[in-house]
């Protein structure tokens, strides 16, 4: 950890959108490099405030001198998570996989459970946040789908994520049959959580023991030639950047070197000469909400490149802004008003463009922006599918 | 074709960047510009400083030494660059004030005076002179503001505090677009009964809308309203730096964030392209021609070691000012330190003099003997270099 590095000129801080709405977060620069200086192996940590950062990552995005705050954090909020007992909310979002797998498989009833106003009522009980309303669960989870769709020479191995699969298997679907149209052979591995819940919620033993799972899983799909694409921004972060670092899994290496963003991977098979799509006119305006995963991924926003190529299509980037709910983190009660200013700052940034959609690579930010702005929130692969008219539905071949 | 082949890559997202970028992409060319990190003009006061040796920033230039890299730029492109900065941040609703010809004075949080051109139009009320009354509003817990800095330097001044519930200068800016805040605050702000002739904010009266909010308020007080920059976090600073950047994007530039250049590929006297660090596999951009504009030492252009000094990214030969013991004066505030003059020459078309590449120009702070403090001419030498550079790789590339 390079907190030595800091000159303290608090860029970071002014690219907090925690901090910014939120007066008991110290912001990065304090809860990072300079309380790192002061703490000890061999005292507790008793700064709870920890927990109030979102790890959206801007500040290390920000950060002149090559200091990664959020990592600092992010470790001091493991070791506060293994001195402290959990809140409730924080246990059930760590154990976010389970409850989901259990909330497909009684989708209807969940459903109806979390809409009530006793099931909102009880949500708030448990510390759980209704600021907007929380995911419908699907029955049929992504898993249970057809494999192959198309031979090709490509093949990819899709690490789908959690909210594709329990809340709308139709957008993995529908990614399935957009990369078949592309000539790219796609399997689905088994796979669980990411783990980036579970590193969210200081519950580190837990993350790495889904990320051991998944690491074995994919490796072996690696060795066999695949390469594996992820269209969740936080679960291609939490592969790419934590697997191999604090998660210290011994594929991360591996797995990082081989792993894509789908955009990111359609592109380079253009770059390549494999496709040559034939986008068709998309005539709308959008506006593309980068999420901040997506910026601390490294790759530029690649999605903005396939768009650029859509006729017809308007599109303006819109990158400063926090939705605010960064997964599980706006969720809880605790963070509520912080999710809602930000999210309130991100869609009025948003309107301000004139535009008739929202697109979003990441599941929870759609979810919060939608939730508050009752706009049309989509994936980017949703406007790639309607250029190339590939529709949800199965095709009869 | 592939999607990720650029024109011009630039590297370095400070003033100079920023405006090579835009003025290229604004041409047609395909432009992705790395940065790591965020440039130190979001720690800047947001003034354009053009040259503060003369009343007339012009007349100052031609008076500086026959070395300074600002003789390599025509008045014309100097007048140009600076007209066009206008119109693009009246684009994007920073509207700035003043002419190249004419030095204004902005009021510091000290008291003082600092010298500049162009400045936001939330500065234009401040004082020329010592006769204006003032009336600072100052905040409850505000880090980093002493109003009796001023106070001792300007005896008929006034300060009133408000407590907006934070501390902070992001947190308030933050408040100030708020309607409820801003309402609440002007309600308090009119009992006040200023009978001064001017009411003096810290910079923090917003971030997307400071123009506006300092005309509403100049227009409810009835009396001339102007923001005094304070040190950082300075929001006149990330304002300049938001409104570049967006403006840049609307031009039809890519940005990758951090992205710290840490080597090339290159073949006989080409760069083709450049690659960063990655936990994954080695991540490059191509480009056909490639600006400098990583800044100086501060910036992360320039290392010095104990033995020489060193450009990072291309490894550029650069100007070193006489031995180390030259480096430093004794007088730790002094504008004559000999490493203010250290940096890239270069010839008229701002390529590097001595440079193995033939496609890599140069821009900005990097560039030797600038003495930017002394000079008083950052962000104006950003913007006129840049615009050179920016012409050079457009003839480059035809």
């Amino acid at each position: 950890m390079n907190f030595e590095h800091c000159i303290r000129c608090t860029i970071c801080v002014e690219n907090c959108p925690v901090f910014r709405v939120n007066p008991d977060f110290p912001g990065p620069k304090q809860a990072g490099p300079d309380a790192q200086r002061f703490r000890s192996d061999r005292e507790k940590v008793e700064d709870e405030w920890v927990l109030l950062c979102s790890q959206c990552k801007r500040c290390e995005m920000a950060c002149p001198c090559g200091v990664e705050p959020a990592q600092i954090i992010l470790r001091a909020q493991q070791r506060y998570g293994l001195e402290h007992p959990h809140s409730l909310a924080h246990l059930l979002f760590a154990n976010n996989y389970y409850l989901s797998t259990l909330g497909s498989l009684t989708a209807p009833i969940a459903n109806m459970i979390a809409s009530t106003e006793m099931g909102k009522k009880a949500f708030r009980a448990m510390g759980i946040s209704t600021h907007i309303p929380f995911p419908k669960f699907r029955f049929r989870k992504l898993h249970n789908e057809n494999k192959n769709l198309n031979r090709g020479r490509r093949k990819v191995a899709f690490f789908y994520g959690c909210f594709i699969n329990f809340y709308r298997p139709d957008i993995g679907r529908k990614i399935i049959r957009l990369l078949s149209s592309l000539n790219v052979d796609v399997v689905l591995p088994p796979q669980w959580c990411c783990g980036l819940p579970a590193l969210g919620n200081g519950n580190l033993d837990l993350a790495r023991s889904f990320a051991q799972k998944n690491a074995s899983s994919l490796s072996n799909y690696i060795d066999a030639g695949y390469d594996v694409i992820y269209t969740c921004t936080s679960c291609g972060l939490c592969l790419l950047h934590d697997y191999p670092d604090i998660l210290e899994i011994p594929q991360g290496k591996k797995i990082a070197e081989n792993s894509y963003d789908v955009h990111e991977y359609i592109i380079k098979l253009i770059n390549e000469g494999y496709i040559k799509p034939d986008f068709g006119e998309v005539r709308r305006k959008v506006a593309y909400h980068i999420p901040c995963h997506l910026r601390a991924l490294d790759i530029g926003y690649p999605a903005a490149k396939l768009m650029a190529m859509i006729p017809g299509l308007e599109y303006e980037i819109l990158d400063d802004a926090c939705c605010g709910l960064s997964g599980s983190y706006g969720f809880k009660k605790s963070n509520e008003s912080t999710a809602i200013q930000l999210g309130n700052r991100a869609v009025s940034l948003i309107k301000k463009t004139g535009a008739e959609n929202i697109v979003a690579d990441c599941g929870s930010c759609r979810m919060q922006l939608g939730g508050i702005s009752g706009m049309t929130s989509l994936d980017p692969a949703e406007i790639l599918c309607e250029s190339l008219r590939i529709t949800g539905k199965k095709s009869r071949v | 074709m592939s999607v990720t082949e650029y024109d011009v890559i630039i590297i370095g997202a400070g003033v100079s960047g920023l405006t090579a970028g835009e003025f290229l992409a604004g041409r047609g060319f395909k432009v992705a510009l790395v940065t790591s990190g965020e440039p130190t003009a979001c720690l800047s006061t947001g003034c354009i400083d053009v040259c503060s040796r003369d009343h007339n920033p012009l007349a100052g230039i031609k008076e500086l030494p026959p070395a300074h890299p600002y003789h390599l730029v025509p008045e014309k492109t100097i007048r140009e660059s600076l007209d066009n900065f206008q119109a693009a941040m009246l684009d994007m609703g920073i509207p700035y004030v003043g002419a190249p010809e004419e030095n204004r004075l902005v009021l510091s949080a000290l008291g003082t005076f600092k010298t500049s051109c162009l400045v936001p139009s939330t500065m234009e009320a401040a004082p020329q002179d010592a006769k204006d009354s003032i009336h600072i509003i100052s905040f409850a817990g505000l880090k980093d503001f002493y109003p009796s800095y001023i106070i001792s330097r300007r005896k008929n001044t006034k300060v009133s505090v408000y407590d907006a519930g934070v501390s902070s200068t992001m947190g308030i800016a933050s408040h100030f677009e708020e309607k409820e805040f801003f309402e609440k605050f002007i309600i308090w702000l009119g009992k006040l009964d200023i009978q001064e002739d001017k009411i003096a904010f810290p910079a923090v009266l917003g971030l997307e809308s400071a123009a506006e909010i300092v005309n509403t308020i100049t227009i409810l007080m009835g009396k001339p309203v102007f923001e005094i920059p304070t040190i950082p976090p300075s929001m006149p600073g990330r304002r300049l730096f938001n409104a570049l950047k967006d403006y840049f994007r609307k031009k039809g530039g890519d940005i990758y964030w951090n992205w710290p250049v840490i080597g090339v590929e290159k073949s006989g006297k080409i760069i083709e392209a450049v690659t960063t660090t990655s936990t994954g596999r080695p991540n490059s951009l191509n480009g056909k021609a490639f600006i400098l504009a990583t800044g100086s030492f501060v910036g992360g252009g320039l290392t010095a070691t104990r033995e020489a000094i060193i450009e990072n990214v291309f490894n550029l030969p650069v100007h070193v000012p006489g031995m180390r013991e030259t480096w430093f004066d004794n007088d730790y505030f002094s504008f004559n330190h000999g490493i203010g003059k250290a940096g890239i020459i270069a010839d008229s078309s701002l390529l590097p003099t001595g440079s193995p590449w033939e496609n890599i120009f140069v821009c900005g702070s990097i560039l030797a003997d600038t003495e930017i403090l002394k000079n008083g001419c950052g962000h104006g030498l950003a913007l006129a270099t840049a615009h050179v550079a920016a012409k050079s790789c457009m003839e480059y590339i035809r």
